[in-house]
């Protein structure tokens, strides 16, 4: 565990009442974390090796967890933090030096923080967005399901707005708005979100990132949540709109929106700057 | 009459969203449905990626409404090198795997304004 588990551990009791466990506790942990630490080196030895680079980025993902939680609630979907901060944690065990002599959990948590702010400065816009239109949001969102349904096709704004009894300019707004707005209730992503298609897609769906035109950023698309990847083989390869995929996959069209403008800007960055 | 809109605004990565919001609107004037109208507000943020990498001042960008397609045409006022523009393999880049995705036809040229990235999207109205 790193120290900032501790830290948090310790807020989350601060009645004060059980310092002589928690003292005995963190002599504990300090040894556990000795252990850890030199797990650790070891295993920073022994990159570029796939392993150990998976090991490390498993080693630390708490930390990575911990800070991602620590931006909550300024209006970023949790999951989406926890990717930045994967994708962070990623860079810090690629970049990180044992032989400068500075912790790993404090050179990490400089690199993490440091993409989690660049990713809210990205989008700052989107963060300031009034309760009234991401109310708009989730009622477009789950109307675009319905008129599906019902008319078997994608719908028009035109017919979004009829239902919704909003203006075509509203629901152009809550479309914006859709990307950078998670609505849990709607689409409260899950690992098994899909799981049957993107069993079903197999290989080639495993190494689409090797075809021309990707191999830039197939590293990036490697790293890529299971699902993410799948959608971007469905949208580029087999050329399925958004709506078929959502179904595919048993999400909304909306979901599948934000998921794939997220994933594309990701890819971007790297594309323009290969060492982020 | 035309019914070309067209708009332009500093070439900044905050002002992209003005111009996915101009797209939208005409996609939804032209009553394209919710998902191909999300396919030009994405290949507009690409090609927007693409031209404020060539430092420019200002990026333009033309709707077209034409014959049952949409073409945007979309312009950095930016002095590039011949050479540099369009980028050289564009067509292996990932920018045109992506737009070429969204879109049924992508062009990338060298305007006597600057750079462009076309792209023409049937409009296949509900």
């Amino acid at each position: 565990m790193t120290p900032i588990d501790k830290a948090g551990a310790r807020t989350d009791d601060p009645s004060g009442d059980s310092v002589d466990l928690e003292e005995a506790a963190e002599l504990d942990v300090d040894a556990e974390r000795a252990e850890e630490e030199a797990h650790g080196l070891a295993l920073f030895r022994r990159l570029p090796d796939a392993d150990a680079r998976a090991e490390l980025s498993q080693l630390y993902q708490p930390l990575a967890e911990y800070l991602a939680r620590r931006f909550y609630g300024r209006g970023e979907p949790l999951e989406d933090l926890t990717q930045v901060a994967n994708l962070g944690l990623l860079k810090a065990i690629d970049r990180f030096d044992v032989e400068r002599g500075v912790k790993f959990s404090t050179y990490a948590t400089a690199t993490v923080v440091g993409e989690l702010k660049r990713h809210f400065r990205d989008k700052g816009w989107a963060l300031r967005v009034p309760r009234r239109l991401q109310e708009a949001g989730m009622k477009v969102g789950r109307t675009v399901t319905d008129l599906y349904q019902d008319l078997g096709r994608a719908p028009t704004v035109a017919e979004i707005g009829k239902r919704t009894g909003l203006s075509e300019e509203e629901v152009l707004e809550a479309m914006e708005t859709a990307h950078a707005y998670t609505t849990q209730s709607l689409d409260a992503p899950t690992d098994e979100d899909g799981a049957a298609t993107i069993e079903r897609l197999g290989a080639e769906e495993e190494s689409f990132e090797l075809l021309e035109g990707w191999t830039s950023v197939a590293p990036a698309i490697r790293e890529l949540p299971r699902r993410e990847r799948t959608i971007l083989y469905l949208r580029f390869f087999r050329g399925l709109t958004q709506t078929q995929i959502a179904e595919e996959l048993g999400i909304s069209q909306m979901h599948v929106s934000r998921l794939l403008s997220r994933t594309l800007s990701q890819l971007r960055r790297q594309v323009s700057d290969p060492d982020a | 009459m035309t019914s070309d809109v067209t708009v332009s605004v500093p070439a900044r990565p905050d002002f992209v969203r003005l111009l996915r919001a101009v797209v939208s609107s005409v996609g939804a004037r032209l009553d394209m449905t919710y998902d191909r109208i999300d396919d030009l507000r994405i290949a507009v943020d690409e090609a927007c990626a693409q031209l404020l990498a060539t430092a420019a001042g200002s990026i333009t960008m033309r709707v077209t409404p034409a014959d049952g397609r949409v073409i945007v045409n979309v312009c950095a006022d930016a002095e590039v090198d011949p050479d540099a523009w369009p980028p050289p393999d564009v067509e292996e880049s990932l920018a045109w795997r992506i737009l070429a995705g969204l879109a049924d036809e992508v062009h990338f040229e060298l305007s006597d304004e600057g750079p462009v990235v076309r792209v023409e999207v049937q409009v296949q109205p509900a």
